[in-house]
């Protein structure tokens, strides 16, 4: 197994309703990644803004952990554990 | 099995089974029923802070170097941790004990006690079936419904009854003292089973042919007395499983310290100051925000051949402003005699510790810098942390990898 903390900023496709949010898709190292899985999140303050972690899963073995910041509305992959 | 419980008290101690561990399994599944080590990645030196269920069967246990744990568990899955999640899921646990009992005492962010003496008719009134272990098995549930994470569970009339039970069966236990069983239960138990009992008191016992908690209570209170001082009656009370502490919903911590280990062994001054200053800094902001003072302040220096220099002073008075705390830190350092070696790591330490404002001063700059103190707090609270620093502390930009909340310190599972 492989686990790496990449902190790397991305672009990910998202669903925003009655304060949820729900990432539905993003983009790293050029492949588009459908969301099947949300396996957990939380969330952590940073001043007057949130980041928001989830925990997801693409239909194959593999997580992947979004973070979301409430603060300049980016998405950054944080860490990646690929099976194998 | 629920003889007995409607006079007397319940108290719950909840232990999280491997907290950060398992906050790590529960969040990302390609790790549950793997050896999983929180502390450092397979790279970096420092200890095992927690190991997995899986890992301790290798033989990991917590402070163990991390170079051994990768020895005997090559195979299991070194994290760094993140400090910030365990925060959160200790707040989840939090509202889910809050729903059982407003009387909720946490001593760490894993482990809590319970005062369910007066909530308990709501779960096992009469009418109702369920006993005080059904009742646990239910908080049990609910946090692995919403952590995927396991607790253990001890039930007693007292504190360090209910603390001994959660330990006794663990993972996922639930044990249950009921009143009147508290001897019973502890008198075979080795006696450093006892909170207080450390390796000086076990030696000490074990020349007097004492190994069991039982052989401890039957002794003369008065022997203890003479043995261990005013300790000794506290001792004697608690092998005969009398406790009558409450459950506090605020409690005065013993001490408050923020330490860290360097990525590399340094001998550059101006590191390692910033770094004793940054860490200050946190640790007035947590008493801050705790509402507390400190009395003491210490440092801790360790060099590379692992020797430590560790030294407190009493302050004039008790503050929680930064600025002065650093300028004893700084008295202290100077105070330290310079080797020519390497510094691996450093710490500050507040202690003693009392509640803010107990005795105000007529003639001081206090209300100046309290104004001061609030407004960096309230910058903090609306930009991050690192939005306002003392200039020297910014040095360590070079150093360590900054988010809003602050610099990612070498062990990020500590890192507050």
């Amino acid at each position: 197994m492989h686990y790496e903390e990449l902190f790397e900023p991305i672009e990910v496709i998202t669903y925003f309703r009655e304060g949820r949010i729900v990432p539905l898709k993003f983009r790293w190292n050029g492949r588009v990644y459908k969301i099947q899985q949300v396996h957990g999140q939380w969330k952590a303050r940073n001043g007057e803004s949130y980041q928001y972690h989830f925990s997801v899963g693409c239909g194959g073995p593999d997580c992947f952990e979004l973070v979301f910041d409430s603060g300049d509305f980016s998405w950054q992959l944080a860490r990646v554990c690929l099976e194998g | 099995m629920n003889a007995g419980t409607h006079n007397s008290r319940l108290i719950a101690h909840i232990d999280a089974d491997a907290f950060f561990a398992s906050v790590e399994q529960g969040f990302n599944p390609l790790l549950r029923g793997r050896p999983v080590i929180v502390g450092g990645t397979k790279t970096q030196r420092g200890v095992v802070h927690t190991a997995s269920y899986e890992a301790r069967a290798c033989g990991v246990h917590t402070g163990m170097p991390l170079a051994q744990a990768r020895e005997i568990c090559p195979q299991a899955v070194f994290l760094k941790g993140d400090f910030q999640h365990y925060q959160a899921a200790s707040q989840v646990l939090q509202e889910i004990y809050l729903r059982y009992t407003p009387v909720v005492e946490f001593t760490s962010l894993d482990d809590a006690y319970l005062d369910l003496t007066g909530s308990r008719h709501l779960f096992t009134g009469p009418g109702r079936r369920r006993d005080p272990v059904a009742l646990a098995r239910e908080i049990q549930q609910a946090v692995e419904a919403a952590l995927h994470i396991g607790v253990s569970i001890g039930l007693a009339g007292n504190k360090v009854v209910a603390r001994i039970a959660s330990g006794h069966r663990k993972p996922r236990g639930v044990v249950y003292v009921p009143p009147g069983q508290e001897r019973a239960f502890l008198a075979p138990l080795p006696v450093d089973a006892l909170p207080g009992v450390g390796r000086v008191a076990k030696a000490q016992l074990t020349e007097l042919k004492i190994f069991t908690i039982g052989q401890l209570a039957a002794m003369p209170r008065l022997v203890l007395e003479e043995l261990f001082g005013a300790n000794g009656k506290k001792l004697w009370e608690l092998a005969n499983g009398i406790d009558a502490r409450p459950v506090r919903t605020r409690i005065l911590p013993r001490q408050i310290s923020r330490e860290t280990t360097f990525e590399e062994d340094t001998m550059d001054r101006v590191i390692i100051m910033a770094t004793l200053q940054y860490l200050t800094e946190r640790l007035a902001s947590r008493l801050r925000h705790l509402g507390l003072q400190a009395r003491g302040i210490g440092v801790k220096l360790r060099y590379s051949d692992f020797t430590q220099h560790q030294l407190t002073t009493t302050l004039p008075q008790a503050t929680h402003h930064a600025g002065e705390l650093f300028g004893e830190v700084e008295r202290l350092v100077a105070r330290i005699p310079r080797r020519r070696l390497r510094i691996r790591h450093v710490g500050v330490q507040a202690r003693p510790i009392e509640w803010n404002g107990l005795q105000p001063h007529l003639f001081d700059l206090t209300p100046r810098r309290e104004l001061l103190d609030a407004a960096v707090d309230a910058i903090r609270r609306k930009f991050g942390f690192m939005a306002i620093l003392p200039a020297d502390a910014l040095e360590l930009r070079k150093k360590y990898r900054v988010d809003k909340s602050g610099y990612i310190l070498h062990s990020p599972a500590l890192t507050r």
